[in-house]
């Protein structure tokens, strides 16, 4: 299954992922040979018949709902870019795809 | 703390902080050697004594968060990010008197087979420069095999401790999943992920992966099971039977790796075990698999890294938070994260989720039921080589994405099926190390390594085949 140019834009683009030009041609060759290598599943003849793999314990416990103290050494803060008030700070929501979502 | 141990975890910090020097010529510590020394002096001095690990340097992956170091999962778009809490892991290590050595190289994100895919250059092998440690935990890998700490974290998403374990010579255990907690490792793909353990010897590795391993109330996804009781080496084989599958010794298998796997099996059967040929069917699908799988979860896992709450911010400034988002990302990605962000969200994308991710869920079903038929027929363990060559050329296959994903053929079986897995060294070819893998049942570690201590007296790791 090999991929165009332009889908893989489209799927940058869901991935919100910058791209640059120069890089796409082999970006692109090389999406579509793992794709293509990958699409040799569709020669398995796996129905729903083996029991679904789960990872991990069979029944996994929520923890409890409960407030704890701050567990970290220090908070965001420290750790964010730009952080004031108790926000993070970004740059303004602009228009989404289809239509504006916020100001 | 007696004067005698306190003297002794000091000698111990001082002579890890004195090998600290080959590991800068390996390119395999990330952290700058003087913090490394210096931290390790601070640790010696307050460690737990009494500790089953105490005094014992342990080097850490750097996708391993640790409150001493920085953590940058080897990727530009955390670069300088300090963790504001330890792993699980690391806090047991510490509870067991271990000294952190500072934090290794890694493919970024731990997706990789060479640790040619750091943000902060290639990891050497050790024995040969011209070639690659293995990946994605190469530089834990090389640390160990050049002699500089006994034992290292590392982690699993698709043989990640094996492969390299294997292409340096080393020890290199990959648990059960859930066995050991995965708070605090930075998540790829979490239905594969693990932390392992690299070591020098089956001991080292082993009494390393004893002490993370058991319940966590952190991670939900971690056993509540006590931690894992190391067995005695044992004399003989006798009562086991080691299951041989023919799908791990294809034609084109390198012809060092089928002598060493046959020099192996001789032993298994001098030593006592039944060894018995078997058939794991599905095994061929198991890369492409693994290939749909881990992308799409490493996808989502990934989306977290935008440059708003932690990482630096790599452009996007003044536009809207998208453009942020998107220019942190494209700024601070590598080309084989990307590569992997992209075919994951590809695969999960409407139209394709049945033909790709479902179908790899499908596959991934049989792949458990193939392991499920042979250990329901008496099959104890299971033998294969760990991977189809030895330690290839740095840059051979950067070319080619699939072919640098082939080399983990033998490995991702058990990481798609949870099973505990591990490599020894079994011998060499032409001065380069070749691992022999041993894949139990599940939560059976111990069997595992019973087999395994008994392989150790018994093959000859550093000779020719």
């Amino acid at each position: 299954m090999s991929v165009t140019r332009e889908e893989v834009l489209r799927i940058a683009q869901l991935a919100e992922l910058d791209v640059a030009e120069d890089a796409l041609p082999a970006l692109t060759e090389q999406m579509s040979r793992i794709l293509e290598y990958v699409a040799q599943l569709a020669q398995v003849p796996a129905g729903d018949s083996a029991r679904p793999f789960l990872a991990g314990p069979d029944a996994i416990r929520p923890r409890p709902d409960e407030v704890k103290p701050w567990p970290l050494a220090f908070g965001p803060p420290e750790l964010a870019p730009a952080f004031k008030d108790g926000f993070f700070v970004v740059p303004r929501l602009g228009a989404f795809d289809g239509g504006e979502a916020g100001k | 703390m007696t004067e005698a141990a306190e003297a002794e975890a000091l000698t111990s910090a001082k002579a890890a902080a004195d090998r600290l020097t080959k590991a800068k010529r390996l390119n395999a510590l990330l952290t700058p050697l003087k913090d490394v020394r210096k931290s390790l002096l601070q640790q010696a001095a307050g460690a737990h004594p009494g500790g089953v690990l105490y005094g014992m340097p342990v080097a850490v992956k750097d996708n391993i968060c640790t409150l001493e170091f920085t953590t940058s999962c080897g990727s530009k778009i955390l670069e300088g990010y300090r963790s504001p809490f330890d792993a699980t892991a690391i806090t047991k290590l510490k509870a067991a008197g271990a000294l952190i050595a500072g934090k290794t190289n890694c493919d970024e994100f731990a997706m990789g087979s060479s640790t040619e895919h750091s943000a902060y250059g290639r990891t050497l092998h050790p024995l040969d420069k011209t070639r690659v440690p293995g990946g994605s935990s190469g530089g834990s890998a090389a640390l160990v095999a050049a002699g500089v700490v006994p034992a290292a974290l590392g982690s699993e998403t698709g043989g990640s401790v094996r492969q390299p374990a294997s292409f340096c010579g080393i020890v290199g255990i990959k648990p059960t999943y859930a066995r050991v907690s995965r708070y605090g490792l930075v998540a790829f793909g979490s239905s594969l992920d693990q932390i392992g353990v690299l070591g020098r010897s089956v001991h080292d590795a082993g009494r390393v992966l004893s002490a993370i391993s058991g319940r966590d109330s952190k991670d939900a996804t971690c056993e509540d099971r006590d931690p894992l009781r190391l067995p005695t080496v044992p004399e003989s084989l006798q009562g086991f039977v080691i299951g041989v599958p023919r799908e791990y010794f294809p034609a084109d298998l390198d012809p060092g790796v089928r002598r060493a796997c046959d020099r192996v099996i001789k032993v298994l059967r001098e030593l006592g075990a039944v060894v018995r040929e078997v058939s794991l069917p599905h095994t061929a699908f198991a890369v492409p698999c693994y290939y749909v799988i881990a992308p799409a979860e490493a996808s989502s896992n990934l989306a977290r890294y935008d440059g708003v709450r932690f990482g630096p911010r790599l452009g996007g400034q003044g536009a809207d938070v998208r453009a942020l988002y998107r220019a942190t990302r494209g700024a601070g990605f590598g080309a084989e994260v990307r590569r992997r962000i992209l075919v994951g969200t590809y695969v999960l994308s409407a139209g394709y989720y049945d033909a790709y991710y479902r179908k790899a869920q499908q596959v991934r079903a049989l792949l458990a039921q193939d392991f499920r038929n042979v250990f329901d027929r008496g099959v104890d363990l299971l033998f294969t080589p760990t991977t189809p060559t030895p330690a290839f050329k740095a840059g051979e296959k950067l070319g080619d994405p699939v072919q640098m994903y082939l080399s983990d053929v033998f490995v991702c079986t058990a990481n798609l099926t949870g099973l505990p897995a591990m490599s020894l060294p079994i011998g060499r070819v032409k001065g380069l190390p070749i691992g022999g893998q041993l894949i139990g049942k599940a939560f059976l570690e111990d069997e595992m390594l019973e087999a395994a201590y008994a392989m150790e007296r018994a093959v000859p790791a550093v000779d020719e085949v």
